[in-house]
């Protein structure tokens, strides 16, 4: 059947993953024949995407990013009247914006679901009346990443209540439960894209494509690889990407002496050329939810090694399977992982074929599907 | 989607004579998040118009909600249960008793996963729910960690006998209908029969960490429930029976492991809730009882006892034997498992709970009780078991007497005992109050003791809120008081002729009387009653007192209050009030506060400048900081508790901070604060941003730990090592690194030196104090912690066995034990002498002034200990597991050991068995190592400290 779907989230027009992933689910539903509208909160404070071509309707409810949220402290914040009147006006305003979303939500046809993606613009969701819609919402991140920040009280108290609280992995979903979330269920991601032709493995060069920021570990990625390329000369690794630690990274490579083994290739917009031009890919990052880009190497046929920090991650790579898990910062473990495949051009191949078939199971496909009954099982 | 027309699930809600709560139940099905849910009610033919009830509700939803009656009451859960497998449509069943609950999700996620797996069963957590107070507790939560499915129980057969609820559980309707699966009619425990059943037939199972299913236990009104009232024999008939049908069936199907399986549940689960009531019950119960649960237990394998606890496995061992002397104290120990009920018996070096049986081997095995510690622990941590004797009532007050447990004859003839009384409302955070004085005499093994309490004038309850009172021995040998002990009244007859009146505060038309009890866990208790002229009012009037409104209002009041205190208690008010409060004070010149290892020492660095500091007769004020006893610190220093209130605020005024591990993390130096870290010892593992915990953590969790390693001032180091991996592992600057080695590491240089110049080794007082033969060699042993897997402290497992080490070289050698001092050791009676446990001596110097050889693995005590010359032995044991697959090591331990690195027991007795070889052989490595790793420790590390910080002229 065909279904109204709102999907939700922070900004429609933002850089990061969980605009990227709303969007690619927004075109996939739309190509099944339901009725899709995107809603950001806020506008991003830098636009990077035209609307205008897009096959489905989007809408921003703010002009300009609202207060920040606040909350008296200490007894000094109590007196902090000009704080407190910039949380009434705050309050104000999200009222004014969710009666817009209501607004939307109510012209909706019947067996409409609405798809939060991010448990901060849930609070504008939660002040609106949602009808019948069937609410799903959405975590992006492992149970770990959430711990570690503001946004765990925030889930439980935002999606307290909704239908389905959708978390990336199995293992998440679980952490979820014991936590008293009985609404939660699981999603993998889908892959972005299939290629045309997988890589055939053929140079000596490990690839990484990531935002080069504390995040995602491209310091580990260096210590390991002087390691590792001690014991195999002859090996490239190249660094797609760019972010705020260019600088810092490249002084340590440079202490490394890894100066004639590193590539700084800078960001690249042909991500599957990149990966057809590698043999094993590495992902060193220190936090993860469920990584696409691990899913576009793998689809790429490319063994992978990662640190083992989520729950996606090991759900991705089946451990020595069709790549490597390291215990996470163990750089030594990580080294050792890149320089088995680095030696052993059969075990590669091996392992890059399986990747590219196991993968398979995040197809587009097969995920858009699983939403569907995911929304038929919700009306039961 | 194609659906057969239906409901997809089906909740089946059985009711007896419950009328008043089987709405809500119904209801909590009605509302689930899945609508696709029916309900089919089962009444077992009520005679309080729970039908009339059903019926209401299934006419109110026609679509959802059936009715069906019993033609005669069945007397148990498993008639109407059945009837109701018969009468469901849904694909799905669930069984839901009618004073019970569903959890909002549970029929959505029962359904979830089933048709995720395809199972025939799924489980969830249940919560155990008190009607009363609304507090729930988790129905076996380590089943339900994460969702997993199994294609036969036999593959988590721990789910088969714990579990045995039938209410947590989706079925699938065909299963339950093509396997004939029906409960039991008749019996008690029809659960255990139909989910052992259930469990064995399903071709799969998944378990789900959801929390399905609210059992609401109601232990307030008269009504008690088959599972509370275990302590009929009926009962206890029941259960054996329905064990030995699932044992029937294990035994058709060949099922020995699994019966193995329930042998131990059984032993340590169900023999243990009737074991329990024992000594409340008469000797006409025990002797059917015994009788009952002997002929069962002998098919029992020997196996099944291995696995248990010991005091399991002696309770059920004393229980065959018809032992009641023993198995008595046996089952106090058992419902107080801190309590130790018997004085002991050694015997060739061993402990056993009790002299009998021991000329039996299988006896002993199981009556061996060495590894509890028993005779090692010292007396002010036990809790011994008091017992009473007599218990008269005076008419002012009581007079009691009893016995206390003397393990072991530990507490000698010549220890000087004092005892008093203490009474203590149940409630937490209400004062008692003591009455001194009572008698108490040696007696071999065990104390007797006699006291008098004149209750009628000092004890004034407020009469609404402390309805309890606990009575208590509080003990003190040698002026240390032990844990106070609640008495235990066993066979004691209480003479309560004369009443106990009393005057409580809020007013006597409440409670005029106590009353003496023996509360649930057998010990002498007070309850107040009312029953003088001025109100006649029962038990049962203060009861309702306390439900009623100015009871809670009452009760909310003291809640309140507690929770206000645990507030103004709690980490973060401390840290704020540090901050906003303290931190605002001035800082007072000459304050020092001392820290060793988060306060559990008064040893190491911080120790050696402190007396360095009063050698000299430096002005000063000394805090020392202690975390559990203040016992072993100095008695000339100011000592306050970690994290007290008055910790914090000698923190936050001190003009200097010196410890070696670091004070508490969140607490903000003042600038105008000086803190010395001395640090704890030189680095094998990979430390701080090196190891990979820290690795890997978000900028923001470095960011907070870097605020914390900028608190220091001054960081000492021993060597250059330390300057090349502490240093940049912590990312200190380096005006902060002072090159000046370890205070702690003066007496080492010290004595080395006395010993080269001809001195000779002097032995240190210790020595003496440990009692060991002048002529013997002392070797120490001090081995490091190992982490678990989860990055916590794994237990301590001797890699040696201490018998066999005495047999081989006791005539030669004393070994002394020191575990890591996050660790415990237990070390047999039978080594004694031989084998010495030193973990509890704070300071390990003069330990290792005294040995004269070390074993150790990685401990940082090789770098110091080197510095002594003396030889080394590391027993690496697990050197491949421990180095590599935890957080790597800055350097080779086998190419840079200034001793043998061992890899076993054999490696390290072959060195032990010539010393001096071993010691000229490697002399030259020592020399290099102490070079390489402790180059700064010159004997004069606190003399510089404090010449430096604490002398006129000094900086900071």
């Amino acid at each position: 059947m065909s279904r109204d779907i709102f999907i939700v989230s922070n900004s429609v027009d933002e850089l990061g993953g969980v605009t990227t992933w709303s969007h690619q689910m927004a075109r996939l539903f739309t190509e099944r024949g339901h009725r899709v509208h995107m809603i950001g909160i806020t506008p991003s404070t830098v636009s990077h995407r035209s609307a205008g071509e897009l096959p489905y309707e989007t809408t921003t409810l703010y002009d300009t990013h609202p207060p920040q949220a606040w909350s008296p402290k200490t007894l000094g914040d109590l007196a902090n009247m000009s704080a407190r009147m910039r949380q009434a006006r705050r309050r104000a305003g999200m009222r004014e914006q969710a009666a817009k979303l209501t607004a939307l939500f109510r012209a909706a046809r019947p067996g409409g679901v609405l798809i939060v993606t991010q448990v901060w613009a849930m609070e504008w969701v939660n002040l609106a009346d949602t009808g019948d819609l069937t609410v799903i919402g959405m975590s992006h991140e492992s149970f770990a990443a959430a711990r570690a920040s503001s946004r765990f009280a925030r889930v439980k108290r935002h999606y307290k209540d909704v239908d389905r609280f959708l978390t990336l992995t199995r293992e998440d979903a679980d952490l979820w439960a014991r936590q008293g979330m009985n609404n939660v269920g699981f999603m993998p991601n889908a892959l972005p894209w299939v290629p045309g032709t997988t890589s055939p493995r053929s140079e000596k060069a490990v690839a990484t494509v990531a935002r080069l920021s504390q995040e995602k570990g491209i310091d580990m990625l260096l210590d390991a690889w002087a390691v590792a390329v001690a014991e195999h000369p002859g090996w490239t690794l190249r660094i797609y990407g760019a972010g705020e630690d260019e600088q810092v990274l490249k002084q340590q490579a440079a202490r490394l002496e890894l100066d004639g083994s590193v590539e700084w290739m800078g960001r690249t917009d042909d991500v599957p050329g990149a990966l057809r031009s590698a043999s094993v890919f590495a992902l060193p990052s220190r936090a993860e939810g469920f990584p696409l880009t691990l899913l576009e190497a793998m689809v790429s046929a490319l063994p992978c090694v990662a640190f083992d920090v989520a729950p996606g991650v090991r759900e991705i790579i089946a451990d020595e399977e069709d790549g490597f898990l390291a215990a996470p910062g163990n750089i030594w473990a990580f080294a050792e992982k890149l320089g088995i495949l680095m030696g052993d051009a059969h075990l590669r191949d091996t392992m890059g074929e399986r990747a590219a078939v196991a993968i398979q199971r995040y197809t587009t496909e097969k995920i858009v599907a699983r939403w569907e009954e995911l929304f038929d099982f919700l009306e039961l | 989607m194609n659906r057969v027309p239906g409901p997809d699930l089906s909740v089946v809600v059985i009711v007896y004579n419950d009328a008043e709560l089987l709405p809500t139940a119904v209801q909590s099905v009605l509302d689930q998040s899945l609508r696709s849910v029916e309900v089919v009610i089962v009444d077992d033919c009520s005679t309080d118009g729970s039908y009339e009830v059903a019926q209401a509700l299934a006419e109110l939803h026609p679509d959802r909600v059936r009715a069906f009656q019993l033609e005669q009451n069945s007397g148990g859960c498993g008639g109407p249960r059945n009837r109701g497998i018969a009468e469901v449509r849904g694909e799905y069943v669930v069984f839901l008793d009618s004073d019970d609950t569903l959890q909002h999700d549970a029929c959505r996620n029962f359904l979830d996963a089933a048709r995720a797996t395809g199972a025939d069963l799924v489980s969830g957590l249940t919560k155990r729910v008190q009607v009363r107070t609304g507090k729930s507790a988790d129905w076996y939560p380590w089943l339900y960690t994460s969702t997993r499915t199994f294609e036969s129980v036999g593959e988590l057969p721990d789910l088969l006998v714990y579990d045995t609820l039938s209410t947590n559980m989706c079925y699938r309707r065909d299963f339950l209908r093509d396997n004939g699966l029906e409960f039991p009619v008749g019996i008690h425990y029809e659960d255990l029969l139909f989910s052992a059943q259930a469990y064995l037939a399903a071709r799969r199972i998944t378990l789900i960490p959801n929390h399905v299913y609210n059992w609401m236990v109601d232990d307030t009104g008269t009504r008690r429930s088959i599972s509370n009232r275990r302590h009929e024999v009926e009962n206890f008939v029941h259960r054996v029976r329905i064990h030995r049908q699932i044992d029937a069936i294990f035994r058709e199907r060949g099922l020995d492991d699994l019966k193995l399986h329930k042998d131990t549940k059984f032993l340590k689960h169900d023999l243990v809730l009737h074991l329990r009531d024992l000594p409340f019950l008469d000797d006409d119960y025990r002797t059917q009882f015994s009788r009952l649960a002997r002929e069962y237990m002998s098919r029992i394998s020997q196996e099944a006892y291995e696995r248990l606890e010991p005091i399991h496995r002696i309770c059920a061992y004393l229980l065959m034997e018809e032992d009641w002397a023993n198995l008595n104290p046996a089952i106090d120990t058992l419902i107080n498992r801190q309590k130790l009920s018997v004085p002991l018996t050694e015997r060739d070096g061993r402990v056993y709970w009790c002299a009998e049986h021991l000329d039996d081997e299988r006896a002993r095995a199981i009556l061996d009780v060495t590894d509890l510690g028993y005779h090692a622990k010292p007396l002010r941590q036990m809790t011994l078991r008091a017992k009473l004797e007599q218990y008269r009532q005076t008419g002012q007050g009581i007079a009691v007497s009893g016995t206390v447990v003397n393990p072991l004859g530990r507490i000698t003839e010549q220890a000087e005992l004092k005892a008093a009384i203490e009474l203590r409302p149940r409630r937490k955070g209400m004062r008692g109050i003591t009455f001194p004085a009572a008698e108490v005499r040696h007696a071999g093994d065990h104390l007797t003791w006699r006291a008098e309490a004149d209750l009628s004038k000092k004890l004034r309850p407020l009469g609404l809120l402390d309805p309890v009172w606990d009575i208590r021995l509080v003990l003190s040998i040698d002026g240390t008081p032990t844990v106070p002990m609640l008495i235990t009244v066993g066979d004691a007859a209480l003479e309560t002729e004369l009443p106990l009146r009393i005057r409580p505060r809020l007013s006597r038309l409440v409670a005029d009387t106590l009353e003496v009890e023996t509360s649930a866990k057998g010990h002498l208790a007070f309850v107040q009653v009312a029953q003088g002229s001025v109100s006649r009012r029962s038990r049962a009037g203060l009861d309702r007192a306390l439900q009623g409104a100015p009871g809670t209002v009452a009760k909310n009041g003291l809640r309140r209050a507690r929770g206000a205190r645990k507030y103004v208690r709690s980490g973060e008010t401390k840290i704020r009030v540090y901050h906003e409060v303290f931190s605002k004070l001035p800082v007072r010149k000459g304050t020092v506060v001392f820290e060793s290892h988060l306060g559990k020492q008064y040893s190491d660095s911080p120790r050696a400048i402190y007396e360095e500091m009063r050698r000299q007769g430096v002005k000063f004020t000394a805090i020392w900081s202690y975390a559990d006893r203040p016992e072993d610190f100095p008695a000339d220093a100011t000592l306050v508790k970690r994290w007290s209130f008055p910790y914090l605020r000698a923190l936050a005024q001190a003009e200097f901070w010196i410890d070696n591990q670091g004070f508490p993390l969140k607490l903000t130096k003042r600038p105008e604060t000086t803190y010395i870290q001395t640090w704890h010892g030189s680095a094998l593992k990979k430390m701080g941003f090196d190891s990979p915990q820290l690795r890997v953590r978000t900028k923001d969790q470095q960011a907070d730990y870097q605020r914390v390693l900028d608190r220091f001032d001054h960081f000492l180091i021993r060597s250059e090592h330390d300057a090349r991996t502490l240093v940049p592992a912590f990312r200190l600057k380096d005006e902060v690194v002072l090159r000046s080695g370890y205070p702690r590491n003066d007496a080492l240089v010290a004595a080395l030196d006395a010993e080269r110049k001809g001195g000779g080794r002097v032995r240190p007082d210790i020595v003496r104090e440990l009692g060991i033969p002048e002529d013997r060699t002392i070797l120490l042993y001090a081995p490091t912690f190992r982490n678990t897997a989860a990055g916590g402290v794994r237990k301590f497992e001797p890699p040696l066995d201490f018998d066999e080490f005495a047999d081989r070289f006791g005539d030669r050698y004393t070994l002394l034990v020191r575990s890591h001092y996050l660790n415990t050791v237990v070390l047999p009676p039978s080594v004694r002498g031989r084998v010495i446990d030193v973990t509890s001596v704070h300071d390990v110097t003069p330990l290792f002034l005294a040995a004269d050889a070390m074993i150790t693995d990685y401990s940082s005590v090789m770098f110091d200990y080197a510095l002594l010359d003396r030889p080394m032995v590391f027993f690496a044991y697990d050197y491949d597991e421990y180095v590599k697959d935890d957080r790597g090591t800055y350097f080779d331990l086998t190419k840079h050991a200034p001793g043998p690195v061992v890899r076993d027991v054999e490696g390290l007795y072959s060195v032990l068995d010539d010393l001096p070889r071993s010691e000229s052989e490697w002399a030259v490595r020592r020399k290099q190592f102490v070079a390489e790793f402790g180059e700064y420790d010159k004997g004069d590390a606190a003399r510089q400290i404090v010449s430096r910080f604490f002398r006129p002229g000094g900086s900071k």
